[in-house]
């Protein structure tokens, strides 16, 4: 018997009835309404709200716009990994749309020092924010890993990168109104630690896959 | 494609999509009949493209695991085709991009015996490769670093070597040249 013919004669033997991935979106949208509503939940019980930031985001049109666009770029990102998860569902414009969200998103802040958004203050500054930002995103990158490796993604690099970026991107997101607003200090104490969580994603999958042999992809 | 391809196409399609389901609900006789099927079509894809090259066949095996693995996320209500190719144009990559110089211990007794051997392989390899349309339509420079480092397999600095270029030059040709057949082999029609 040829070595293919071994092959398959071996696979047929391992099979195993399975259930079929259906409604990956579904997924995705599951993943990212508990973890927002987690991420919300433990920032609100370790530490108080700043004053009056939710009369800012009633009132104020640009601050509601950079936390919808913040909003709107995690959601798109969620939605473009899961669907990367599945052989041939994977889309390279849908995640082209969550980066250039997540990067309009950002743009906002630099923009902050010429044109504030709200006006600087220390007002509501919590004392380990880069921390709890990092911390807080640990939860949702362990679920993600966990419905994500039931799938198929074929590049793990790129998926853990998005995966661990969108998780951290949430308490980056939600610090907006738990923490003090001053542009220097969202960029560097907010979204910095969001996009350090995407990177450490990525690199501790590339070495794994490193160690185990494998092209890291 | 001819009408006649094209119903041939469709009806492939939607056995296969048929089988898969089978498969995923446990009918081993179904499932043999469809890995012998998409390893047939697999292999004649893989080497339209890359050529007659032994790591083809690794490839092709390396596919049906991929299919064996990952046949729970085939959703029934989509098509087949995109679904299985985009794991063999993965693997198909992969399997590129991990091909290693091959270590030949050699006797220094035999080494010019070897060399001459060798020499008529690899010639032998070129004629074969070259009959791979997808690595033809690379530029030379990225053609030629693929050819001898991936698919003849030798050294980064026997082929920079024999290219008369920097070994530097050579890893990035190499790269950019799986970059570029990346994005060609994406790019095509299932």
């Amino acid at each position: 018997m040829k070595p293919r013919e071994e092959l398959i004669a071996a696979l047929v033997d391992d099979l195993a009835p399975v259930k079929p991935v259906v409604n990956i979106n579904g997924r995705a949208l599951l993943w990212f309404s508990l973890s927002a509503l987690y991420v919300v939940a433990v920032i609100h019980a370790m530490g108080p709200i700043r004053p009056g930031a939710f009369d800012q985001l009633t009132h104020n049109g640009r601050f509601l716009l950079e936390n919808l666009l913040g909003l709107a770029a995690v959601l798109t990102i969620s939605i473009a990994v899961f669907r990367a998860s599945v052989p041939g569902l994977g889309s390279r414009s849908l995640m082209v749309a969550g980066g250039g969200l997540m990067l309009l998103w950002i743009a906002m802040y630099p923009l902050g020092f010429i044109s504030p958004t709200l006006e600087p203050s220390m007002l509501g500054k919590r004392e380990f924010c880069y921390i709890e930002t990092l911390v807080y995103a640990l939860p949702p990158i362990i679920a993600g890993g966990v419905m994500l490796r039931r799938l198929y993604p074929l590049n793990r690099v790129s998926v853990a990168w998005w995966l661990c970026l969108a998780a951290g991107m949430l308490p980056a997101l939600y610090m907006q109104l738990a923490c003090m607003y001053e542009p220097s200090h969202i960029l560097r104490l907010h979204i910095l630690p969001g996009l350090i969580a995407g990177l450490i994603g990525a690199a501790v999958v590339w070495a794994w896959r490193r160690r185990q042999g494998q092209t890291p992809k | 494609m001819s009408a006649i391809g094209s119903t041939q196409y469709s009806e492939d399609e939607k056995r296969w999509a048929q089988l898969m389901v089978s498969s995923q609900a446990g009918d081993d006789a179904e499932y043999g009949c469809l890995l012998q099927e998409i390893s047939v079509v697999i292999d004649r894809y893989l080497r339209g493209r890359f050529g007659h090259h032994d790591f083809v066949e690794d490839c092709v095996q390396d596919t049906l695991m991929a299919v064996h693995q990952a046949r729970h996320t085939y959703d029934p209500c989509r098509a087949f085709r995109p679904w299985l190719f985009a794991i063999v144009r993965h693997k198909a990559i992969d399997a590129l991009r991990a091909q290693r110089r091959r270590d030949v211990l050699i006797d220094s007794s035999a080494t010019e015996q070897l060399n001459e051997l060798e020499g008529e392989a690899s010639e032998d390899h070129e004629q074969q490769i070259s009959s791979g349309r997808l690595i033809n339509s690379l530029d030379q420079p990225y053609r030629e670093a693929i050819m001898l480092t991936k698919l003849i397999g030798l050294s980064t600095a026997e082929a920079a070597n024999q290219l008369r270029i920097s070994e530097g030059t050579l890893k990035v040709r190499v790269h950019r040249g799986i970059g570029r057949l990346k994005k060609m082999i994406e790019a095509e029609p299932v």
